[in-house]
């Protein structure tokens, strides 16, 4: 049989698969905001991955940290995008590498900041007599 | 996906990769099959490489060489029916065939010659089986694969001296392309064709950029190339050749134009473009591809609820398809509430329009798809029938309420359009009779009509029938404009005078009458239809002069014997006011 997969998009132009991007090195931002960066090496119909030399890739301002993971099946309905990594131009990414350590407590701190800003915030708007509506609650409405 | 334990693809998953080691064209693949059978599943990546590659293992992970291990010693006496699959056939020939010389390993020899004796044995159950399938899903299976693996699969028995030789439809020769994917040998002969994958240009001119860079330099090994190449191909050509199919069949349709209206359009666009270049002289014939879905038969539907006579409620059957059906919502039959408010009355007109329009679709489907007589077809003339009636009717026994129903529908820019696509269906009568209705309802139409444009639309299509009315029904519809209505002093006309489609029409039945009376030189006899005739001409001349010429709109054409036509009526003062009047609104 001809090589079905090679000539992919012959036989199914005007579509978009990830046939191709199998084997390549993959940056995959999950729905709950974590960032993984590794192989791709298999796919299904339903877009599930499995990556391979998976690694969790955390990054607070001009800090970097990576996790590595080992091999991830990532379950398509919560990958919100992914995206080919040019290796060439990896190697000159301009974030600092940090260990784990501290870029996890990068990572916390930032959090917290986020936090209290959020936190003030709405204590702004509650003296104003004013509310803002959150994402999680809009369904209320 | 490659780990997912499902028997076939597990089956393919295990031959496969002893298959795929041997794509490589160059006889160094031979050397990996020697690996004890336990490694053959993680040989195939190394064919990737060229042939002064070593064919030391690699450390394997240990997961994927358990699992795989496991597998292939369970399965191995299964996956030998596979080879009845076509496509598979020719991955177990590749396999085999470059083992040519010194083929030892005995797990693999006894593969082979297993596969062998699996042949006269009745294929279609056996395969199925192994493959966990009904034999009807098989041969679901099988059609599709047909339909994209063109080779023809001729089962050849091999003898058993040699059990190597070409076991089943020799295929391609060493194909450039049968290799899956190392990104450097790849990508050179990667081309996107920029119709069939949209990129942002951008991005279409790096990866240029990256093929021309890509191209003189030999497939040298980098440093990820390596380590990559160790795990390439896990999920083998077989199994991305599933999931194009579970997707192709996902995608098929029984109306490609109506499911895949934008990318149909799209590619009658391009290859029209392509056609027109040829001619042109760019000769380079690009065959653009297009995606052509596999027709497949559907699955015979049946009827999961049965309903007993008398009883309340139904019976669910719960089958392989439909396990559990829960007690269908939808109401039979149960009447509408009824809702006097004036609300309900523009949604029933709304909802009346939307069924009118499913109506008309089917017509104009009709007209589309089949020959050009089709028009005349009986079915399609019971269609026209139908939706005339019920435009004109709208199911109502009482004429004045139909009337205004029909007012009604007109009222709303979706029944302007349903009217104006429906008219060039209809017979001659049928739009005439829709002619006169507007043309009474001119006024009324007019002051509803907010956004003049949408009435406009009608006007290309009325202004064909005009020209078929008779001297008679045109005196008739043109009188209604003309009478007083009481209690005011304002002619309909003037209403009519002040909107673009209101006067074009206007202009353009005076025209026609014009033309009529010319003709028909019995017109000219002093008749009652003649005096009728003379004084509409001269009340219209009137009115033109009487309005402002701000107010006088423009009408979407003039035709050019009204004046003419007003100078035999009306005096040379009026005609010379008409003129300036009308040439005045006209230029602007």
């Amino acid at each position: 049989m001809a090589a079905l997969s090679q000539l992919k998009m012959n036989y199914m132009p005007g579509t978009a698969s990830l046939i191709e991007d199998i084997d390549k090195k993959h940056l995959v931002l999950l729905r709950d905001g974590r960032t993984l960066i590794g192989f791709l090496r298999s796919i299904d119909q339903l877009a599930n991955l499995m990556l391979h030399q998976t690694v969790e890739h955390i990054h607070v301002g001009k800090k970097h940290g990576d996790i590595p993971r080992g091999i991830f099946v990532v379950r398509g309905e919560n990958v919100a995008l992914l995206g080919e990594i040019d290796l060439e131009k990896e190697s000159d990414a301009s974030l600092q590498q940090v260990s784990i350590e501290e870029i996890l407590e990068e990572q916390r701190v930032e959090q917290q900041t986020k936090l209290e800003n959020e936190k003030m915030k709405i204590q702004a708007f509650k003296d104003r007599g004013l509310s803002i509506p959150r994402a999680d609650t809009l369904d209320e409405y | 996906m490659a780990k997912v334990s499902r028997e076939d693809s597990n089956n393919q998953m295990v031959c496969l990769p002893e298959a795929d080691s041997a794509l490589s064209p160059e006889e160094a693949a031979v050397e990996e099959v020697h690996q004890p059978a336990k490694m053959t599943c993680l040989e195939g990546p190394h064919s990737n490489q060229g042939p002064d590659k070593s064919c030391g293992p690699v450390a394997p992970e240990e997961e994927l060489v358990s699992s795989s291990q496991l597998e292939e010693e369970e399965e191995e006496n299964e996956e030998e029916e596979e080879d009845l699959d076509p496509d598979l056939a020719p991955d177990l020939e590749e396999g085999v065939d470059a083992e040519e010389e010194d083929f030892g390993d005995p797990a693999i020899l006894s593969a082979v010659t297993n596969t062998q004796r699996g042949l006269p044995s009745s294929p279609g159950i056996k395969a199925s089986g192994a493959l966990g399938m009904s034999p009807a899903s098989l041969h679901f299976l099988w059609q599709t694969l047909d339909y994209l693996s063109p080779v023809p699969f001729r089962p050849t028995r091999p003898s058993t001296s040699s059990p190597v030789r070409h076991f089943g439809p020799r295929l391609l020769p060493p194909d450039p392309y049968v290799f899956c994917s190392p990104p450097t040998s790849w990508s050179p002969r990667f081309s996107l064709p920029s119709h069939l994958t949209q990129l942002h240009p951008q991005h279409q001119r790096i990866l240029q950029l990256q093929q021309h860079s890509r191209t003189p330099r030999s497939p040298a090994k980098k440093p990820w190339s390596r380590q990559s190449d160790a795990y390439a191909n896990l999920m083998t050509r077989k199994e991305k050749d599933w999931v194009i199919k579970v997707q192709m069949v996902q995608l098929q349709s029984e109306k490609p134009c109506l499911d895949d209206y934008y990318y149909q359009n799209y590619y009658q666009k391009l290859e029209k473009k392509e056609a027109d270049q040829e001619l042109l002289g760019q000769r380079s014939k690009v065959e653009s591809l297009k995606l052509v879905t596999p027709y497949i038969q559907k699955a015979e539907a049946y009827e999961s609820v049965v309903r007993f006579e008398g009883s309340l409620g139904q019976v669910a059957m719960s089958t392989c398809f439909s396990p559990r059906r829960a007690i269908d919502a939808v109401p039979h039959g149960t009447p509408e509430p009824e809702i006097g408010a004036a609300s309900s009355q523009r949604l029933r007109v709304l909802s009346w329009i939307e069924k009118m329009f499913l109506q008309l679709l089917e017509i104009e489907e009709g007209k589309k798809n089949g020959p050009p007589q089709s028009c005349y077809t009986e079915q399609q003339r019971n269609r026209v029938e139908k939706l005339f009636q019920a435009l004109k009717t709208q199911e109502q026994s009482n004429l004045e309420e139909a009337a205004d129903g029909f007012l009604q529908v007109l009222s709303v820019r979706k029944g302007k359009a349903l009217v104006a696509r429906l008219l060039p269906f209809l017979t001659r009568d049928l739009a005439v009779s829709l002619l006169l209705a507007i043309i009474h309802h001119l006024p009324l139409l007019v002051k509803r009509d907010a956004a003049d444009q949408v009435l406009q639309m009608l006007f290309k299509p009325l202004g064909k029938y005009i020209s078929h009315l008779t001297f008679h029904e045109l005196l008739q519809g043109l009188q209604g404009l003309m009478l007083l209505p009481p209690g005011s002093s304002e002619r309909p006309v003037t209403v009519v005078l002040q909107n673009q489609f209101g006067i074009s029409l206007l202009y353009a039945l005076l025209s026609h009458g014009a033309k009529l009376v010319s003709l028909d030189p019995s017109l000219e006899e002093p008749s009652s239809d003649h005096t009728a005739w003379t004084d509409i001409v001269i009340l219209i001349a009137w009115e033109i002069a009487q309005m402002p010429t701000a107010s006088l709109a423009e009408p979407l054409t003039f035709p050019s014997n009204l004046l003419p036509l007003f100078c035999r009526h009306v005096d040379k003062q009026l005609v010379q006011q008409l003129e300036a009047t009308m040439q005045l609104a006209w230029i602007y």
